[in-house]
């Protein structure tokens, strides 16, 4: 299969400029963005580390105000009766700044999962990081069928939010926000029978919500004790998954559609962390990604289509698991070199292991 | 133009009725990452928006206000918060309000708030069964949308008892699949009907509902060998009926084959042959009937199911070769 196939150029610093662009201003057309702006700031500045260009040279330090970012994010930490954690954006924020809380300004539980690795990966020390309110945020958010709410007012509870709880106890080392096992009885019950899991309960299998379950199962404390699929579950589980890749390389998000380059992602992370990365074509799924680049930088959801962070991030963290060999010397092998990447938080394996320990509180420098 | 068209062209500002309250703009540091460059009239609606959060007010403008604001961005999910509180305080006609997501949900049929508003609407009317229309209307809009699907499912599990909502279920989802035999929202759907969401009152006869389920998917197959959902779903009947994948050996074996050209149309419930112009062999009937080897798990049958696997690495699914060499690894191994 691999045979005769060329890559081009990765085209490395048309996707830098597109991330730094989407970060200096965004069109009107883009308003409903409004509300989750910290994810996009994640996925460009998530852009710039995975090629290399944040911490390495410390070239974006210089140029493009680090401390600003900082402070943006930073401004984005809200406290309250509910805990503390981020919100998407200042958007139901009051001018001037009202010092009282405000139901309708609180924190979120994903964007605060995205605000906490955009920081780890501008290497923040999480001083102002209020520890014990992020607890009573998870702990206000969760559910009595062990799903979480996205804010603490009410808002949809799917398994995209139990993961980023999860994720938020895995960077803190500290689970004691969450009813740990009730949310894993939670996922199992998202569990299709085609070996993926399902946005909710009774909802059909799909790619990125089967790496959000598996990450999330895979996060939990006792899951390097005692495996939390069994051996069944797992190859049946194996077998969904591989059959995800198209005779694109692209790999798709639910059964018998087409491919598209954030699921080589989702279930190119869900194989990683089942250990069966080794099963996946590399080069055609490079093939397929290097195709949907855009000329001008960025990379879409597939070949044709109009590129966006959220497919870009995706498609090169999928390449940072993925990278495509054997490489010919026309085909700039140079440009296909990526760093790792830890698949359970979704970050180069450096900036994980950061988060991991100044989020925690238990690196800070003495 | 009506006048309430007319009237939505004027911002807000610009409005008598709204000349009481002081629009509050929205704060931002000095050096923002991604600022949206918004409209004057997102940037006037969402400046009224934050006035009347702070006042708290609870009133039929703060309604017309948020319809405003959610269809200048529908994924803002505080004006739609907002507007429920609003609805409740006012004991607002919940009717009228579904009535207006019917446009909306189309509109925006891929925004998770306008599904979640939906939810809660019919949680506290209890009125499931105008929604199934509904659905559909959606779905000829996207057959495939996955907050439809959910929602749908979400409908049937909350109202479960509700033996009137789900009468014509498995007929509706009969067509779905008549429509669109690739459809796998649509197979996934049936799962939850016949097996995932419990046994119904009349389908207590499980022999009979397995036996229907087989027979249902086996012609499909036998229509349009290469379609991954069907066979998925018969995996499924079997998985969940705990039942061999060898009661279908008769069956996939004619799949796995070139298709014989002096195949006569025999009809055969059971076992209904590959349809002529079918293209054959068929992929998921040789990962079937290699599955259906490895179980019986004597060295003869493990080497047949090698050999299968094989066809598949080399030949018929090469872009999962390296999976297929995995399979032939595993079962080897757990041989010997």
């Amino acid at each position: 299969m691999e045979d005769g196939i060329r890559l081009p150029c990765f085209n490395r610093a048309g996707h830098v400029a597109h991330a730094k662009r989407c970060m200096s201003a965004l069109p009107a057309s883009q308003t409903d963005i409004d509300a989750s702006r910290l994810a996009l700031a994640f996925y460009n500045i998530g852009i710039l580390d995975l090629l290399g260009v944040m911490n390495d040279g410390d070239t974006i330090s210089r140029q493009n105000g680090k401390d600003e970012w900082l402070e943006w994010l930073w401004a984005q930490q809200t406290q309250g009766k509910y805990g503390s954690g981020f919100r998407p954006s200042p958007f139901m924020l009051l001018h001037p700044p009202a010092e009282e809380f405000s139901d309708y300004n609180t924190p979120h539980i994903i964007m605060t999962y995205t605000a906490l690795l955009a920081l780890s990966i501008l290497r923040d020390d999480f001083a102002k990081l209020d520890r014990s309110g992020l607890i009573r945020l998870l702990r206000a958010c969760q559910r009595d069928d062990g799903s979480f709410t996205t804010t603490p007012g009410g808002g949809e509870s799917d398994l995209r939010t139990l993961y980023c709880a999860f994720a938020i106890s895995a960077m803190l080392d500290d689970w004691s926000g969450v009813d740990v096992e009730r949310a894993k009885s939670f996922v199992t019950s998202c569990r299709t029978y085609e070996g993926g899991y399902g946005q909710d309960l009774f909802c059909e299998a799909q790619g990125g919500t089967t790496y959000i379950a598996l990450a999330s199962l895979y996060l939990a404390p006792s899951s390097s004790e005692t495996d939390p699929l069994t051996l069944e579950e797992k190859r049946q589980t194996v077998k969904w998954l591989m059959s995800t890749q198209t005779s694109s390389g692209g790999f798709c998000g639910r059964t018998g559609k087409v491919g598209d380059s954030c699921y080589c992602f989702w279930c190119g992370a869900s194989l990683k962390i089942l250990k069966m990365d080794h099963l996946v074509e590399t080069k055609t799924l490079a093939s397929f990604l290097a195709d949907s680049q855009f000329k001008f930088g960025g990379i879409a959801k597939c070949p044709g289509e109009h590129p966006d962070p959220y497919h870009t991030y995706l498609s090169i963290a999928a390449l940072c698991m993925y990278p495509p060999s054997p490489l010919a010397a026309d085909e700039k092998p140079d440009s296909w070199e990526f760093p790792e990447l830890d698949p359970l938080l979704n970050a180069r394996v450096d900036t994980a292991e950061w988060a991991r320990k100044y989020i925690s509180g238990k690196g800070h420098r003495t | 133009m009506n006048t309430e068209q007319k009237q939505e062209k004027l911002l807000f500002a610009e409005r008598p009725e709204w000349s009481d309250v002081d629009p509050i703009p929205q704060y931002e540091t000095s050096t923002p990452i991604a600022p949206i460059l918004y409209t004057p009239q997102y940037k006037d609606a969402t400046d009224y928006f934050r006035a009347i959060v702070k006042s708290g007010e609870r009133s039929e403008r703060v309604l017309q206000l948020t319809e405003e604001l959610i269809r200048l961005n529908p994924a803002h999910y505080t004006a739609w918060q907002y507007r429920y509180e609003t609805l409740l305080a006012l004991s607002s006609s919940l009717q009228t309000e579904l009535e207006l997501m019917n446009e909306l949900a189309i509109k925006y049929l891929k925004t998770y708030q306008v599904w979640h508003h939906r939810r809660l609407l019919i949680t506290l009317l209890r009125t499931p069964q105008p929604e199934l229309q509904f659905i559909e209307t959606c779905l000829r809009v996207d057959s495939k949308n996955y907050h439809t699907w959910s929602y749908r499912q979400w409908l049937l599990s909350h109202f479960v008892d509700d033996d009137d909502l789900w009468r014509g279920e498995l007929e509706f989802i009969e067509n779905v699949i008549g429509d669109d035999v690739r459809n796998n929202s649509a197979w996934h759907h049936r799962y939850f009907v016949v097996f995932g969401c419990g046994v119904r009152s009349g389908s207590e006869d499980r022999a009979r509902i397995v036996r229907r389920e087989l027979i249902f998917t086996k012609q499909n197959i036998s229509l349009a060998p290469n379609n991954p959902s069907a066979w998925n779903y018969l995996r499924g009947i079997l998985d969940y009926n705990r039942l061999p994948y060898s009661l279908c050996t008769r069956f996939v074996k004619p799949y796995t084959l070139p298709l014989d050209p002096n195949t006569v149309d025999i009809v055969d419930l059971e076992n209904p042959p590959p349809s002529r112009g079918a293209e054959l062999p068929c992929v998921y009937a040789i990962e079937f009937l290699a599955d259906i080897h490895e179980k019986a798990g004597d060295k003869d049958n493990i080497l047949k199911g090698v050999d299968l696997w094989k066809s598949l690495a080399n030949e018929h699914d090469t872009i999962r070769k390296k999976y297929w060499e995995h399979r032939i690894r595993e079962a080897l191994q757990s041989a010997t």
